[in-house]
């Protein structure tokens, strides 16, 4: 019992990172139809930046703010110096952009950083809190919780703001959305530092349990994209919902069977959700006349 | 007519490209406050593209647009609905994948009073829309999505309404119902300028009228001077 609760603890706790990222994913993807594959690299931004500078003795608090704003400043670069001057390339061009930006980011990352694997403790602490008979990490609660804070700023920005809307509807028809008075520019520009942020602060909350490194940006992205697949592409409440089952099952599989076969378990699931229902859990079919 | 103000809409040697290929070539056009302007004219005249250089989706090469003596050629895309100016593109280009009613919302997204009135207003104009309001757009009818397209136009609470083609796919009660609410926009002081398949009717509710041909005016005048000229009559009205 206490055995399955502690695998229960840890797969949430990793479900938690994957949801932050597929977040990161849905945004970009809600303003432009892009899926962001270098969107694995702001989550280690984040967290080599913060490590860095805790390394360096700046405080834990004011370290992570500044590793947010430094993946925030990234998602911006990339957007004006990569995703803006292509214009109206079709959306393939846009993604295969997408993945070029990660490669590049990879290995100025090796250059700004190093080679090595960086942690830093955790910002409440590394000693385990006793539940039930299982343990959890002080770090646990920071990732849970700062992805469903994510996940309610996300669910609230694009349904309740004027930014929001405006970024939904540039995604729905660009030119439309011009029509209406909406500067389709600056929500494109909005959803890619928000997007980064998002990504870059996945990282700052991981790193003490997960570790980093230059190159775990295309895992991550790949455990994020697949989460995002599951829930449904573009629904916040999916991103959320794809993430944690897949920290899940990965979890479960990984205890009850074997690590071996962790991988391999979430991507079956994905196959038979996406097989029975194409537009993932949370999805929303859409049909369109034209 | 002696021009006593400003007109609303002003255009001069308008040119407009796709790329290399022109095809506006110098577009002299104006709309008065409180007209009904149709422009007619066959398949790639042109009319759409004018559409879209007036409310700033298309770029132009030369030539001045003035809206009220401003000159608001350079001015962006998205800031046109704050000017005043709406669009209800040809092809209705509604938010397929957002409800009715966001849509309606979007039409007045540069507005910071209340949209709940005009809201009320188009469910009004076309009760359908109503009764469809948290649907996602793009499972409506083609006609449905007409009526959207226009709605939404109208939610931007436009000093000028541009209309491309707004009967197209409306069975013939509707396309009635339409045109009468043009006219009650036009009663309530909106100025329209309308780009209309069905010629006949676009005239008959028009002030004046243009007839465009390869990307240039080759006749303007008072509407009922164009329905009974006889090179329209052969051209555009079946007659
Ligand atoms: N996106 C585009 N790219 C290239 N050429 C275009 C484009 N849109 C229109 N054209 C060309 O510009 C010319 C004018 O087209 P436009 O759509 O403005 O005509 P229209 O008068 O609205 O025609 P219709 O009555 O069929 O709607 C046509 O020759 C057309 O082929
Ligand atoms: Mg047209």
């Amino acid at each position: 019992m206490s055995e399955l609760l502690q695998f229960l603890i840890s797969g949430i706790t990793v479900g938690a990172i994957y949801a932050a990222i597929a977040l990161g994913f849905t945004l970009i993807y809600n303003a432009s139809g892009v899926v962001n594959f270098a969107q694995g690299e702001f989550v280690v931004i984040g967290g080599m930046t913060a490590a860095a500078l805790i390394g360096a003795g700046v405080p834990v608090w004011i370290a992570a703010p500044l590793a947010v704003i430094a993946g925030m400043l990234v998602g911006v670069l990339l957007y004006r110096l990569a995703i803006r001057p292509a214009g109206q390339a079709p959306l393939v061009s846009l993604i295969i952009i997408t993945i070029g930006a990660s490669i590049f980011l990879r290995g100025a990352m090796q250059a700004v950083f190093d080679k090595q694997i960086h942690r830093y403790d955790g910002f409440s602490g590394d000693a385990p809190l006793r539940v039930g008979g299982a343990t959890i990490l002080p770090q646990s609660l920071w990732i849970i919780g700062g992805s469903v804070a994510v996940f309610a700023f996300l669910a609230w920005f694009l349904n309740r703001t004027r930014a929001g809307r405006g970024i939904r509807a540039t995604a729905s028809n660009r030119m439309a959305a011009a029509l209406v008075g909406i500067n389709t520019g600056r929500a494109m520009n909005l959803s890619f530092a928000l997007s980064a942020a998002i990504g870059a602060l996945a990282g700052v909350l991981a790193t003490p349990v997960t570790f980093t490194s230059y190159d775990v940006g295309v895992l991550m992205a790949l455990k994020g994209f697949s989460a995002t697949m599951l829930g449904g592409v573009g629904s916040p409440l999916g991103a959320l919902a794809g993430g944690l089952l897949i920290g899940l099952i990965e979890a479960l599989t990984a205890g009850y069977i074997s690590s071996d076969y962790k991988d391999a378990s979430a991507f079956i699931v994905i196959l038979l959700v996406l097989f029975l229902r194409p537009q993932g859990l949370f999805g929303a079919r859409i049909m369109e006349r034209v | 007519m002696a021009e006593t103000t400003e007109p609303l809409l002003s255009i001069t040697g308008l040119r407009s490209a796709y790329g290399p290929i022109e095809v506006l070539h110098g577009i002299d056009l104006t709309v008065r406050e409180g007209e009904i302007v149709s422009l007619v004219g066959a398949n790639g005249a042109g009319k759409t593209t004018l559409m879209r250089c007036i409310s700033g989706v298309q770029p132009i090469k030369a030539g001045a647009i003035r809206l009220a003596g401003e000159d608001i050629a350079r001015r962006p895309d998205h800031a046109r609905a704050s000017l005043g100016i709406a669009h209800s593109p040809e092809g209705r280009q509604i938010f397929g994948d957002l409800s009715v009613s966001e849509n309606l919302a979007l039409g007045g997204y540069h507005r910071r009073d209340a949209l709940g009135p005009d809201m009320e207003e188009v469910y009004r104009l076309f009760p359908i829309l109503r009764d469809k309001s948290a649907l996602p757009a793009g499972g409506l009818s083609g006609g449905q999505q007409q009526m959207l397209a226009i709605g939404r136009a109208i939610m931007g609470r436009p000093r000028l309404l541009l209309l491309d083609e707004p009967s197209m796919g409306l069975a013939p009660v509707l396309v009635d119902q339409v045109f009468a609410v043009v006219k009650s926009l036009r009663d309530r002081g909106v100025t329209l300028l309308m780009v209309e398949q069905n010629a006949y009717a676009a005239l008959s509710i028009a002030d004046r009228g243009y007839v465009m041909e390869q990307g240039e005016i080759t006749l303007s005048g008072l509407a009922s001077e164009l329905i009974a000229d006889p090179r329209i009559r052969e051209a555009y009205l079946g007659a």
